[in-house]
């Protein structure tokens, strides 16, 4: 679904904001969050296709912020404060302490506070120990460290723009501040990662005891240097065996130091998991600020102008930066609740389905949960539908299912 | 007009060597067409015909053309420029009196000059010999004429032209009316027209293309087509200038359309002669030969409710297409489809093609193979086009296969690849002549179901694009051929079975198998392929299962992004069939054809 064209729908001191979070239109969402896309980075790494710009001019940066508090002075929001606040980019660290202040300041202004979880997401060599002390006391609770590997070699073939080093500083800096959770995120199936490289990356995280781990299989994605790397036969294409088995181990040994699996690619110590992929997973909403970020209100995805000028541009005319949207009918809710639902080890309770929905997940897509748990890929109880270990190494699979999902009833008795 | 003034002749060519130009300019020249409005290549008129830069159906354009205070009625018939189509051509010949000899000046003679040439001697065409694109730096004039003394053409009679220059053609138009004779026929005698193409419009019915021989066809004839003994009311008569431009008659001697409410090609047969119902010739025009396809396919909806899309849309072509045959076949792999014949490859894929562009169908086909002519030791013959019907060997005594002759002509330095690539082809030696010092022709007889595939790009790339092939079938031998099985997880899958020569069953079992091992996307469960001949199994291949999919992060919530990429997964598994539990692409049931490349 393209742009509703309601650019100019309302004069430039107040931008239109119309149809933004409500939460009347989902009584039953309690829970919500706020997600700030902070788009620059140093240095372009050779496997992402996020939307990015590679700036460090301050002058651009705070006017972005000043957009960023522009655009959320406008929005609609619920009279509590969110469950979670979350800065991803890009390189939300490249910000400095004084605007990350400012951006939090702007959100307490309404809510009265920033809620239990604010992450901000921080990459090796960009960050010092005063930045780190700095957005701490700004109230950052929640560091996220883009280690991705410890071998210099690895690292630069990623075109991180920093060696293990800065790794272990920029970690051990963070150690000394005090976060209360520090995540370290990591990526196998690199091409010619050896078993050896990634044992040792492992170790070595689990040795810097962080609270958190995410570990990402490796995508390619078509646009990045990457991809045409391996087009070019100038680095081999991952293989996904040996993925399968660095994931299997990893899993095993993350656990056994005291990180629980709790989501597809996410390992906590209890009570440790991440708060705001939480809302994500289970259909909650959240307010999306900044180029290219998204947001939900319970039925309405919708998303801001991809192009950083774009973006700029329609928030200081005082229009709204909304690129497009699309309106999610009940039976698209369901399927989206089940899909993002599995992602979660736990996997999907039945009983908070049957609240926002008003019917019993498992006969509405009978058929199909049928014929993942015939092929060993699901299985459920009287409370939960959940993936298997091998449903959780095919997560792709299973989650394609769904999307097609035929509606087997609509939990109204009725055949659908 | 008096016949005296009329001349039918066509432009023949090897490809490239640059028909559709010459064809524009003498367009021009005549003014049937202003020179503004000219599209390239205008006789080329199907899109698919432009975009291929080959002529599949043949056309035919009226001009007229002044010379010496008298006025010429020149019609130019064009010929389809592809192998597959080597009748269609032969008609367009009967048609004329003479052709228009083009030759490259810096290719020279290659194989479809000579198989054109010959056709074109055949006929007892006058053929005027023309040495195109001397203004290219590598054009070397001289050496074509020679050329043309080698294969008993007067050299000094050719005609240096550069069409794309519009050098010369005044002096192409002057040896049409000097050197190509009227034609002959009589006025009095019963109608008697050649059928040289036809085509189906929407309005008028199905338009004939025609040549009278004798007599006159005016509106209002009820006419016959003497193969199909079919009747028709005349509608309209008419000449191509190019566009239609109806006539009061059409007399013996002339080229033009004929409509009369006809409904389907099937009825005007593409060499058939046209008389009058109530004073009808004789005896018919000579060479009528019903048009007989030569390679066979499955065609199958992968959307197994479009089997009835598929039918009517096959049934809207061959209203068009005389040439294409179909009828239901059932296979347990894909399900209710239709095995089409086809009058080679090219045709195949066209058909194929519009039925997915024009129609919006979404098809599995299945590896095209030749007919064969088997004898059963209980006496009986068979016809089988479809190698999963093959009878087992123990029933049989004998394979026929149809064998072609082919003309191959490449530089000298090649002969030995050549010669090379036509034994691995099981082909037969017949000859080699010397064109000239450096060029030479060879003659092999091969095996039409090994050559029909990439038989010619094999050629093409051992001998660095410099050889030429032309062929033509010659009848069908005895050959030790078997039937090879392939089976997926235990089961023969039927659509996958070949008809393989028995020594090299094994080489290509195992290529085969490979090939398909790489083709089948995993799956959730282990998948052995084997080869098999009868119940002995040749080769094995599995495709382990599938263990892990990459699961793409979603960053800042776009949840939108990631279910559109989910969704455009499943798009991407629209073209593949689903055989008992496993996933199977449409490359794998052309797997077959390319394991050549391999062996």
């Amino acid at each position: 679904m393209s742009h509703q064209g309601r650019d100019g729908a309302a004069g430039p001191s107040q931008p239109c904001l119309e149809g933004r979070v409500n939460p009347l239109r989902e009584p039953a969402l309690e829970a919500w969050g706020v997600y700030i896309h902070i788009p620059f980075c140093p240095v372009r790494c050779t496997y992402c296709d996020f939307p990015t710009v590679l700036v460090r001019d301050e002058e651009v940066t705070t006017a972005y912020v000043d957009a960023v508090i522009r655009e959320w002075s406008g929005e609609r929001i619920p009279h509590r404060p969110p469950l979670a606040v979350y800065l991803g980019g890009g390189t939300p660290s490249l910000l400095g302490p004084d605007a990350v202040d400012r951006l939090l300041g702007a959100i307490r202004q309404r809510t009265g506070s920033v809620g239990a979880e604010v992450t901000l997401e921080a990459n090796p060599g960009t960050v010092d120990q005063d930045d780190l002390n700095g957005f701490r006391q700004a109230g950052i609770t929640r560091l996220s460290i883009g280690v991705q590997a410890l071998q210099d070699r690895l690292l630069r073939e990623m075109n991180r723009g920093h060696g293990v080093d800065a790794v272990l500083e920029t970690l051990a800096a963070a150690k000394r501040v005090g976060f209360p959770t520090v995540s370290m995120d990591a990526i196998y199936g690199w091409p010619g990662q050896t078993w050896r490289q990634w044992q040792e990356t492992v170790e070595e995280l689990i040795r810097l005891e962080p609270d958190h781990v995410s570990l990402y299989q490796l995508q390619v994605e078509p646009g990045t240097q990457l991809y045409r790397k391996i087009r070019r036969h100038e680095l081999a294409p991952p293989n996904f065996d040996e993925a399968a088995d660095m994931a299997d181990w990893a899993s095993r040994r993350l656990t056994q130091a005291g990180l629980a699996r709790y989501e597809i690619s996410s390992f906590a110590r209890p009570g440790r998991h991440g708060r705001m992929n939480q809302l994500y997973w289970t259909l909650n909403p959240y307010v999306g600020l900044g180029m290219a970020a998204h947001a939900f209100d319970g039925r309405r995805r919708w998303w801001n102008a991809r192009s950083l000028h774009g973006y700029l541009n329609r928030v200081r005319a005082g229009r709204d930066p909304v690129a497009g949207s699309e309106e999610l009918n009940r039976p698209a809710l369901m399927r989206e609740y089940c899909w993002l639902g599995l992602r979660q080890v736990s996997g999907l309770t039945r009983q908070r389905f049957g609240q926002r929905f008003g019917a019993d997940a498992l006969p509405v897509f009978h058929r199909v949960w049928e014929e993942l748990r015939q092929d060993g890929l699901i299985t459920w109880d009287a409370e939960r539908i959940a993936l298997t270990a091998r449903g959780l190494d095919l997560a792709n699979l299973v989650m394609g299912r769904l999307i097609g999902a035929p509606l087997d009833a609509d939990g109204t008795g009725k055949r659908g | 007009m008096d016949s005296a003034h009329i001349r039918n002749f066509c432009i023949i060519a090897h490809i490239d060597h640059g028909k559709s130009t010459l064809a524009d300019r003498i367009l021009e020249r005549t003014g049937a067409v202003a020179e503004r409005n000219m599209a390239p290549q205008l006789l080329d008129s199907m899109e698919l015909e432009r975009e291929r830069g080959i002529t599949i159906k043949a056309q035919a354009v009226c001009l007229s053309w002044e010379h010496l205070g008298q006025t010429y009625k020149l019609n130019l018939i064009d010929t389809p420029g592809h192998v597959d189509f080597t009748y269609e051509v032969s008609r367009a010949l009967a048609a004329c009196e003479g052709a228009l000899l083009v030759i490259d000046a810096s290719q020279g003679i290659e194989a479809q000059t000579l198989a054109n040439l010959y056709l074109a001697l055949e006929h007892d065409l006058t053929v005027v010999p023309i040495i195109n694109k001397i203004d290219l730096p590598s054009a070397d004039v001289d050496r074509v004429r020679e050329e043309l003394v080698e294969i008993g053409i007067d050299g000094t009679e050719a005609l240096a032209v550069s069409a794309k220059q519009g050098i010369g053609i005044d002096e192409v138009l002057l040896a049409i009316v000097n050197r190509i004779p009227p034609p002959a026929g009589n006025l009095e005698n019963p109608l008697r027209a050649l059928i040289f193409d036809s085509r189906f419009d929407s309005y008028k019915g199905v338009l004939v293309f025609v040549r009278v021989v004798d007599g006159r066809v005016a509106v209002g004839d009820r006419i016959r087509f003497m193969a199909t003994e079919k009747d028709f009311d005349v509608t309209e008569v008419g000449v191509f200038r190019p566009e239609l431009t109806p006539v009061d008659a059409l007399e013996c001697g002339e080229v033009g359309y004929l409509a009369a409410q006809i409904k389907t090609v099937l009825d005007t047969r593409v060499g058939d002669t046209v008389t009058l119902a109530q004073r009808r010739a004789l005896a018919p025009l000579a060479g009528y030969r019903p048009a007989h396809p030569m390679v066979f396919s499955g065609l199958y909806p992968v959307e197994s409710g479009d089997y009835a899309r598929l039918r009517e849309a096959l049934e809207k072509l061959r209203l068009n297409d005389a040439a294409l045959t179909f009828e239901p076949e059932t296979s347990l792999a894909l399900g209710f489809g239709f095995r089409a014949g086809f009058l080679g490859l090219l045709h195949l894929e066209i058909v194929q093609e519009r039925l997915e562009r024009e129609y919006g169908l979404t098809l599995i086909t299945t590896a095209p193979n030749v007919v064969y002519q088997v004898s059963l030791a209980n006496g009986q013959t068979l016809r089988v086009d479809n190698p999963s019907m093959m009878p087992s060997a123990g029933e049989i005594t004998e394979i026929l296969e149809p064998v072609v002759d082919a003309s191959i002509i490449t530089p000298s330095e090649y002969i030995g690849a050549v010669m090379e690539l036509a034994q691995e082809r099981r082909g037969t030696y017949r000859e080699l002549t010397y064109l000239d010092p450096q060029r030479a022709m060879l003659t092999y007889r091969l095996p039409l179901g090994e050559i029909m595939f990439d038989f010619f790009d094999q050629l093409k790339s051992r001998t660095h694009g410099y050889a030429s092939l032309d062929y033509q079938l010659v009848g069908a031998e005895p050959a030790d051929l078997v039937k090879m099985d392939i089976l997926l997880n235990g089961e023969a899958v039927d659509a996958l079975s070949s008809i393989v020569h028995r020594q090299r069953a094994y080489l290509k079992g195992k290529a085969l198998v490979a090939r398909l091992r790489e083709l089948i996307p995993r799956q959730l469960f282990e998948v052995p392929i084997q080869a098999a001949i009868g119940n002995k199994v040749i080769a094995r291949e599995t495709v382990r299962a599938l263990r892990k999919d990459v699961l793409a992060k979603c960053y800042g919530g776009d949840i939108t992004r990631k279910r559109k990429l989910l969704e455009k997964q499943k798009e991407g598994k629209r073209r593949m069939k689903s055989v008992g539990s496993v996933e199977i692409p449409q490359e794998a049931f052309m797997a077959i054809l390319r394991v050549e490349d391999e062996l």
